[in-house]
């Protein structure tokens, strides 16, 4: 694209330590309630950094699970730019990996045969089908489901599958839509913890939308934090805790205080967005 | 382990044979006292004429001709239903283009456009056929739309988000997550297949379980027209069977978790 509407700063930040992957300028995104036009998103501006943890957090209906979708290539927008290596994004493909809350996998298909699906419709040979998915699926520990069927996993072994089904077709970045929000409590602090570590291996770039701040400060380089609808960045944290993290980083003063800021900034839109839908 | 499931095999098709063996026996005794109108006959009668007439080689004549009818129509209404309604499950215009006239016709008995029919294509197989193959497509094509409509959305996004092609997509993920309800609508149009195909041959035919019924009845032989009644209740039961084992092997992995998927 030669519009040249990516300005010097975003240059620049290419030209440091990690090449910005995504650039997102001025994204709005409206919808039609009845006769309505409600604004969704509203010139919403992101830079992701190859190999960088992006958490961005913000109350319900504000927004941040619409952006992921336009993102994936599934909804429309409707103003703004969005470049993913440099070239524009239009419509779904592999190059983002989406993971969903609800897992999205395939009933009627073992576990290794959902995390082989990309590399079978992408026509690739059964043995280096078998043997990539072999190899994520030992990345989330679950070598020993391989023949299982989906609905004889639990929850967070669904989610597992779910993560080494798009791992194994190596997309650039990674889009997590509260990939964790339909686990119980306990399952969900692990999930992080597991994820924490798989990320420590593979080190991709990720997109992680969640409503839960714990779990994006334990998890991201950087939080994002979405204003009520329309969304807008509100605030921007970056999370200098070191890696690789361990679990009891979040006893630490440091932790609380990222805790405590990002709490002050989401509380005002939170009880924003909750005036709005009295 | 629940109680259900510790029941052995044998017990479970024992308690399921229990009332039809008792309503046998009560029949049988009755009969044999004599104190029963006469189109009530023994069973044993009935098994009889039955084995004669399988023997004599009629019987399966005139099975062979309903099975003609039935499975032929079942074959053409089955694949237009699956193949319409699968299509109009995806994509709407088709759907707005079919949905008038299925809504206008869905509620007619399909029986009684026989005589339209004869008139068309003349009083042989393909008029049977032909009703068939109507009464099969409505529940097919029914079932197939809502199974189509139903898929998951996020199915259909993880699939083009992976690089799936629409032809792959609906072949790998609508297909197969539409597969449980497509045979649901194959399930009972099997059953309405035969239903239509008897009550097409007692209205107009000279072969079939149907006309078998109807000619014993003319003549009184009601061991006869039992005969042609048991034929058609085999035939029917059999093919529900052969149809509930191939989903069963159709859907393996997602029927485990229809009981205690939290494991």
């Amino acid at each position: 694209m030669s519009d040249g509407g990516i300005p010097g700063a975003a240059a620049a930040a290419r030209g440091a330590a990690g090449r910005a992957q995504l650039e997102v300028r001025d994204l709005v995104k409206t919808f039609r309630r009845g006769t309505r036009t409600v604004e969704a998103i509203d010139r919403f501006s992101l830079s992701v950094n190859e190999g960088e943890f992006v958490a961005i957090v913000g109350p319900s209906g504000c927004g941040k699970s619409t952006f992921l979708h336009i993102l994936g290539g599934f909804e429309p927008y409707d103003g703004g730019t969005m470049l993913l290596n440099g070239a524009p994004v239009r419509g779904p493909g592999p190059d983002r990996g989406m993971l969903f809350q609800e897992f999205a996998l395939y009933p009627w298909r073992s576990v290794i045969g959902n995390v082989g699906w990309a590399l079978e419709v992408q026509g690739k040979p059964r043995a280096e089908r078998i043997a990539a998915a072999e190899r994520y699926l030992k990345l989330v520990g679950l070598s020993a489901f391989r023949d299982a069927y989906p609905a004889e996993l639990s929850g967070g072994m669904k989610q597992r599958v779910a993560l080494a089904r798009v791992l194994a077709f190596e997309p650039r970045i990674l889009l997590m839509d509260e990939p964790f929000g339909a686990l119980d409590a306990q399952t969900r602090e692990l999930m992080q913890e597991e994820l924490n570590a798989i990320w420590q291996q593979t080190r991709n770039t990720v997109l992680f939308v969640t409503h839960d701040i714990d779990e994006a400060i334990y998890l991201a380089d950087r939080v994002i934090v979405f204003t009520a609808r329309p969304g807008r960045i509100k605030d921007e944290v970056r999370i200098e805790l070191e890696r690789p993290r361990r679990i009891d980083v979040k006893k630490s003063a440091a932790y609380m205080g990222y805790r405590n800021r990002i709490w002050d900034s989401l509380r005002d839109e939170v009880l924003k967005a909750r005036e709005e839908f009295r | 382990m629940n109680a259900a499931a510790s029941y052995s095999r044998g017990r479970r098709v024992a308690l399921g044979l229990a009332l039809p063996l008792a309503a046998l026996a009560a029949w049988e005794i009755s009969a044999r006292i004599g104190d029963v109108p006469s189109y009530l006959i023994a069973p044993s009668a009935i098994l009889a004429t039955t084995w004669e007439m399988a023997l004599s080689g009629e019987l399966w004549r005139h099975t062979g001709q309903s099975l003609l009818r039935a499975l032929g129509g079942y074959a053409i209404g089955g694949a237009a239903g699956i193949a319409m309604g699968l299509l109009a499950g995806i994509a709407r215009p088709v759907e707005r283009f079919y949905d008038p006239i299925v809504s206008l016709t869905y509620p007619v008995p399909k029986i009684v456009v026989l005589p339209i029919l004869i008139a068309w294509l003349g009083a042989g197989d393909a008029s049977k056929i032909a009703v068939v193959t109507a009464a099969v497509f409505y529940p097919t094509f029914i079932n197939s739309l809502y199974g189509a409509k139903g898929v998951n959305r996020l199915y259909v996004w993880s699939a083009r988000n992976m690089g799936a092609r629409p032809l792959a997509v609906f072949l790998k993920v609508i297909l197969p997550a539409a597969l449980p309800q497509v045979l649901t609508g194959l399930r009972i149009g099997l059953a309405l297949a035969f239903i239509v195909t008897v009550a097409a041959e007692m209205q107009n035919s000279r072969g079939g379980l149907g006309f078998l019924v109807i000619t014993a009845e003319d003549s009184l032989r009601f061991d006869l027209m039992y005969a042609a009644i048991v034929a058609a209740g085999v035939i029917g039961f059999a093919g529900d069977r052969l149809l509930v084992a191939l989903r069963r092997r159709a859907l393996a992995g997602q029927s485990v978790g229809k009981e205690g998927a939290n494991a």
